[in-house]
């Protein structure tokens, strides 16, 4: 199922292939340019965690991957195919989850409505609601809630589950760690890791970069919205103090 | 506050939790997600009515007062989930908390300290006082709506400081900042406890909380499972088992 | 319903109640009232006694009707993928987008199920015998009567809320014959008044509820704060055009366009309340009925002071009403006014010592010494008094409290921990509308019937600001205008007057600033195709000096040729349209400030201008189309179809390259071009605002854009 961006093919013959690349992607509000060329590949089956101070463009560079945002130079591939351009809501159904920074809800709809919303991509709900209430059964508990009544923590896994249920060929998360508690966080990332496992290429936000780095296969430190490095999460070490205490 | 208990339908969101905060004092307030934290911050600030407990603000019981009596008796607080003023700049964010604080009579002295201001600054000198305070002097003409989160976090706090508060509550304040910020955001809560203010911190930030909290105060299913020094707290294994897990 | 994301309670009622009114529209097309129709007949057979009245069929079936019709929707809204993800839409676009949902199709949907729905049954319904709406509008708030027992949420408390109602309507029915008064009061209309009565009190008897404390997640794009220079300006403007319009128009004409000018007045008076403040009124002609009585039996000398008592009145009376509702949600604001309306039309205004013979004659206003004395002398102080207030609102906005509003739109919790106190800051603001309202009918110098400030007078109004974005006070004339002189005050006018007021707003604004990328909370993805558009500026008019001396040049001689009857008045009706909307945006390409270079084809664009003015000037209107409806849509149509052969002239793409220098320097200056929040802010120089940047395109322009959004 997760195969389901066009020209992807499962298998071990592909998995050399980034499944998502973005090529030199420049990006601009109004006038403001914040990305300056970014280049990025995720491999088949892998977590990249992009790491990077505040207002380094990781959220840009997220919206630009997953369609919300289109660049103004550069090419964003998925699976080989040149999707730049592609709306957000068409990547969406063709398998790529986002899950965006601290708003990934509906806050005036329900639990259960806001895991309808999943089924946009082309799963049905009961598959849906058992994935969620299994993995989060806090979920289950209040199904009826008004989503934004939720405790942060909660509103948090609702956003998750959504990204989990679709069992998608790409999952963008942003500042997956943001309000959950420590334990939470260390069980989210094992489960990101149990994804990839299966075939998703996974490419995470974080500020706090220790506990990511334990799960993820590869690093990218981004500092005004440039890629100053990529690399094994041990490679990296020394980049990534510098870019936080600006050397 | 003292015994508050609060129930949404059939669950119970809070149970018989008691916590104070002193002048100058920061208290941080941790737990697992839906421990309550943010059901104790709503409660005393008057967005939910408990079933039971009361609330008062230096020595006053004000259990029975509405939000906004309650934000005039010295009240502050910032939002777990922003509630900044999206479709104005961020100096005019400020503005308005400065404003309506204009409105009704003037009281916290302590945000005022911390400011080093006489009080009786004009509206414009004050807000430009706490953008610079903030860090935030070079976005002030910026429409918050368009900023990160951790920079519009500070400017909910910087909105809250503007109505001049004696205790303020934060709810997480510091998830959208990066270390080196979190690092300098510390050294500003302490300032500002060190000019008197009282402040409540809910963070899940972890190294933060230990760094500037005197006092920390853990909640678990509504209730309060341990309090004490931030190094009791981190030994108590009632807390390591339902929050921190064993990594930190 | 792009225009009101984040406005949830907005959105549920303009929805629920335009799809109600189209629904029971519908369902009178089918089974039209004055005939025997199989299904009354059946029901109307069958009673029920409860505790000793009997309840007729006929009776149960209205209120029923109601009632599946509120469980229809309820159903569609909560039930089906489409209803949620229409409300998905209202609480964060782009998170649907991420969801693989459609948003802009979704939106259109519940657009075309709310407004044009209604307008669609409304036109069907306008071939047939028209249905009073009166009893229509009445059957909504039956339901809703109905509905508030369960707090609008349960479905057994609704059927006993109904109940109750029917009941009491039997109980009244009985007890007041055709003659029964009280004192000097009538109380012959009480029935119909009973759901009314019910709904307000019911809202009383409601427990406070409590502040959200997730009140907006959507983050909103920046308001624009108008200019103060330019509203003044534009309140000149405005005087000197009717004085030389209203001075070509004959005696009927001036009066239709005194209520015109008082519906204008009324509409403003929503610019604080649903503009600055996101609260929502369905009573404001009530409050002008009531401006319009007291001037009338009190101040029938017409002397100014009684304009005064008038407001303050109004407003007192705004107050009031505001109070219980606004403790509650925004819906029950609406619901309290609606019922208020419905209220005040059948128990004040139908009194004959209220509106003698139904009818109230507001005086020409008298100042002093001075002394209005005919339609024309009024229409100028209408003018000058929508001038004066409009300028009040635009400081309003600029000042410390238009921030607190604007604030506690925003997140009125946040505001509450300020220390503001959210009650008395909502009764102000609403008591400022009433009364802004009352003075549009105590100045309104002319004779008023009742039904002018029914209910179903002030929905469109109401929906006219909310749907179709009224937040600006230029649009509140506008809007106002269309909707106090058009003669056919439907509701199917009051969609058509959003549609004609869109294309027309586009019209103005070829830099096409409603598009997607203006929406939702970070700007996102601009479609390739349209990507273009947001490098357009907009064109400044103030700086452009030989373009404004051309337009007023232009314009002169329009009016003098319409003075010496050279065209007709329709034909300057049109070619000022032509001018505004066609001519205007295009000038600055020809016309550019100084240190700018003209650009694309200027010498044919002059002349096809002239040409264009002088033919539509020439083109006998009233003699070839009957109806002042069709005629407002014909010139539209005609001044769409200029505005694109101009820019075809001119060799610009017409959705808006003309990158033409911007308002003001200090809000330019980037390297590239505008980016959307200097847009925002140069929008606001021109005096467009946010809501009207925002609100859904119409089809129409859809299609002209060809296909629109993806
Ligand atoms: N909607 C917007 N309008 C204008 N500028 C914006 C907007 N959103 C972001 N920016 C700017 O773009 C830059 C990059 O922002 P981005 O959100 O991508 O950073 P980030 O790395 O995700 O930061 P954070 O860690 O705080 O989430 C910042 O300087 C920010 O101020
Ligand atoms: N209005 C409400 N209706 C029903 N349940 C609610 C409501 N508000 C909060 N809750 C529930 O109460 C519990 C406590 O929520 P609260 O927001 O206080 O948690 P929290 O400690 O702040 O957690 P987090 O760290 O995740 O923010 C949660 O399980 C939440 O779902
Ligand atoms: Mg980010
Ligand atoms: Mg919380």
């Amino acid at each position: 199922m997760s195969a389901q961006i066009p020209g992807s093919r499962s298998g071990a013959a592909s998995s050399s292939k980034p499944l998502l690349e973005l090529r030199g992607v420049t990006a601009a509000y109004g006038g403001i340019q914040v990305l300056h060329g970014v280049d990025l590949e995720v491999p088949e089956g892998a977590v990249l965690a992009l790491l990077g101070p505040n207002g380094a463009g990781k959220t840009t560079t997220i919206s630009v991957a997953c369609g919300l945002m289109e660049p103004t130079a550069g090419k964003v591939y998925m699976a080989g195919a040149d999707v730049t351009g592609v709306g957000a809501e068409e990547l969406a159904r063709r398998g790529v989850v986002t899950v965006p920074e601290g708003k990934g809800i509906f806050p005036n709809l329900t639990v259960k409505e806001n895991l309808l919303m999943a089924t946009y991509a082309g799963v049905d709900m009961d598959h849906v609601e058992a994935v969620a209430y299994e993995q989060f059964p806090r979920l289950g508990e209040r199904r009826t809630q008004v989503a934004g009544t939720l405790s942060g923590g909660e509103q948090q896994m609702l956003a998750m589950a959504r990204g989990l249920a679709v069992n998608p060929a790409v999952l963008l998360l942003d500042e997956l760690s943001m309000g959950l508690a420590p334990l939470v966080v260390e069980e989210l990332y094992g489960i990101v890791a149990r994804i990839a496992r299966t075939g998703t290429s996974i490419l995470v936000v974080e500020q706090f970069a220790r506990t990511v780095l334990g799960v993820a296969d590869l690093a990218a430190v981004m500092v005004n919205g440039r890629v100053r490095a990529v690399g094994r999460p041990s490679e990296i070490e020394n980049e990534l103090s510098a870019a936080y205490f600006g050397v | 506050m003292s015994g508050v208990t609060v129930r949404f339908g059939g669950h119970q969101a809070l149970t018989d939790v008691s916590l104070g905060v002193d002048e100058g004092q920061i208290v941080g307030l941790i737990g697992p997600n839906g421990a309550g934290k943010t059901t104790l911050f709503n409660a005393v600030c008057g967005v939910v009515t408990p079933s039971a407990g009361s609330v008062r603000i230096m020595g006053r019981d004000v259990s029975n007062l509405n939000t906004h009596r309650r934000a005039r008796l010295g009240l502050g607080r910032t939002f777990q989930r922003l509630e900044v003023f999206s479709s104005l700049t961020v100096s005019d964010n400020v503005r308005v908390g400065v404003e309506i604080r204009q409105t009704w009579e003037r009281r916290g002295t302590t945000a005022r300290q911390f400011l080093a201001t006489d009080g009786n600054l004009p509206v414009d000198a004050e807000v430009d006082l706490i953008l610079e305070r903030l860090g935030l002097g070079g976005l002030a003409d910026v429409p918050v709506g368009s900023l990160p989160t951790g920079q519009a976090r500070l400017v909910e706090l910087g909105r809250a400081l503007g109505a001049r508060p004696s205790v303020l509550l934060l709810d997480e304040p510091a998830s959208g900042l990066d270390d080196p910020e979190t690092a300098d955001f510390g050294r500003l809560l302490t300032d500002l406890a060190g000019a008197g203010l009282g402040i409540l911190l809910v963070e899940h930030d972890v190294g933060l909380v230990m760094d500037v909290c005197e006092h920390i105060c853990v909640l678990d299913f509504g209730s309060v499972i341990a309090s004490g020094d931030p190094e009791v707290v981190r030994a108590n294994e009632a807390v390591v088992a339902a929050y921190l897990g064993a990594g930190t | 319903m792009r225009g009101i994301e984040g406005a949830q309670e907005v959105v549920k009622i303009v929805v629920t109640v335009s799809l109600m009114v189209a629904l029971i529209f519908v369902a009178l097309w089918i089974w039209p009232e004055d005939q025997a129709h199989p299904l009354g007949n059946l029901v109307s057979t069958g009673e029920l006694k409860v505790a000793g009245v009997t309840l007729t069929g006929q009776r149960l079936l209205t209120i029923g009707t109601a009632i599946v019709v509120a469980i229809v929707l309820r159903f569609i809204l909560r039930g089906t993928r489409l209803g949620i993800a229409m409300r998905a839409v209202v609480d964060d676009r782009s998170l649907l987008k991420l969801n693989g949902g459609r948003p802009d199709r979704t939106s259109m949907l519940s657009w075309a199920l709310g407004a044009s729905l209604a307008a669609v049954s409304g036109v069907l319904l306008a071939s047939e015998q028209a249905p009073s709406v009166i009893p229509l509008t009445l059957l909504v708030v039956n339901a809703y009567a109905a509905a508030v027992v369960g707090r609008l949420r349960s479905i057994p408390g609704a059927f006993a809320g109904s109940i109750v109602l029917g009941l009491a309507i039997s109980y009244v029915g009985a007890y007041t014959p055709a003659d029964a008064a009280w004192g000097p009061i009538a109380l012959d209309n009480l029935q119909r008044a009973v759901p009314a009565i019910m709904l307000f009190l019911v809202i009383l008897a409601q427990p406070q509820v409590r502040l959200r404390a997730h009140s907006l997640q959507r983050a909103r794009r920046p308001m624009p704060v108008p200019n103060q220079r330019l509203a003044a300006i534009g309140g000149l403007v405005l005087v000197a055009t009717v004085v030389g319009i209203g001075s070509l128009m004959s005696g009927p004409d001036q009066n239709t366009l005194l209520k015109g000018f008082g519906f204008a007045i009324a509409t403003l008076s929503l610019v604080p309340l649903t503009g600055y403040s996101g609260q929502i009124s369905l009573a404001q002609l009530t409050f002008t009925g009531i401006g319009a009585v007291v001037m009338a039996s009190w101040g029938a000398s017409g002397d100014v002071f009684w304009v005064f008592v008038a407001v303050a009145v109004c407003s007192a009376v705004g107050a009031l009403v505001a109070l219980p509702a606004l403790r509650l949600s925004g819906i029950y604001l609406a619901l309290a006014t609606a019922a208020f309306a419905i209220f005040c039309y059948w128990m004040v205004f139908q009194q004959q010592d209220v509106m003698p013979g139904s009818t109230a004659s507001v005086p020409y206003l008298k100042i002093g010494p001075l002394e209005v004395g005919s339609d024309f002398g009024q229409l100028v102080v209408l003018a000058v008094a929508f001038a004066v207030i409009a300028n009040v609102l635009v400081a309003l906005r600029r000042s410390a409290w238009g921030r607190r509003l604007t604030a506690m739109r925003d997140s009125p919790v946040a505001c509450a921990t300020l220390g503001l106190n959210l009650m008395s800051t909502k009764v102000g603001v609403f008591a400022l509308s009433a009364a802004i309202a009352g003075a549009g009918g105590a100045l309104a110098g002319r004779t008023f019937v009742v039904d002018d400030f029914g209910l179903d007078q002030s929905l469109p109004i109401t929906m006219l600001a909310v749907v179709g974005g009224i937040g600006s006070v230029g649009g509140a004339l506008l809007g106002g205008l269309l909707l106090g002189v058009a003669p056919i005050a439907t509701t199917a006018l009051a969609a058509n007057a959003i549609g004609v007021f869109r294309v027309l707003q586009r019209l103005g604004h070829p830099g096409d600033l409603g598009h997607a990328g203006l929406h939702g909370d970070r700007p996102r993805a601009h479609p390739r195709r349209c990507r273009s558009r947001h490098r357009g500026r907009l064109p400044g008019l103030l700086p452009l000096r030989e373009a404004i001396a051309a337009a007023i040049v232009a314009a002169a001689a329009l009016w003098l040729a319409a003075r010496t009857e050279l065209i007709a008045n329709w034909g300057l009706f049109a070619a000022v349209v032509v001018l505004a909307f066609a001519v205007l945006p295009v000038l600055p390409a020809i016309l550019p400030p100084p240190g700018e270079n003209r650009r694309g084809r200027v010498g044919p664009t002059a002349v096809w201008l002239v040409v264009l003015l002088a033919v539509t000037a020439l083109i006998p209107w009233e003699n070839a189309i009957g109806s002042t409806g069709f005629r407002l849509i014909a010139i539209l149509g005609w001044t769409v179809l200029g505005a694109l052969t101009t820019l075809g002239i001119l060799g610009l793409d017409p959705t808006g390259r003309l990158n033409v220098s911007g308002a003001s320097p200090d809000h330019i200056g980037l390297d590239s071009s505008l980016g959307d929040a200097e847009a925002m802010v140069a929008a606001a120089e021109v005096g467009v605002d946010e809501e009207l940047l925002s609100v859904p395109t119409p089809v129409a322009l859809e299609v002209l854009r060809g296909g629109g959004d993806r």
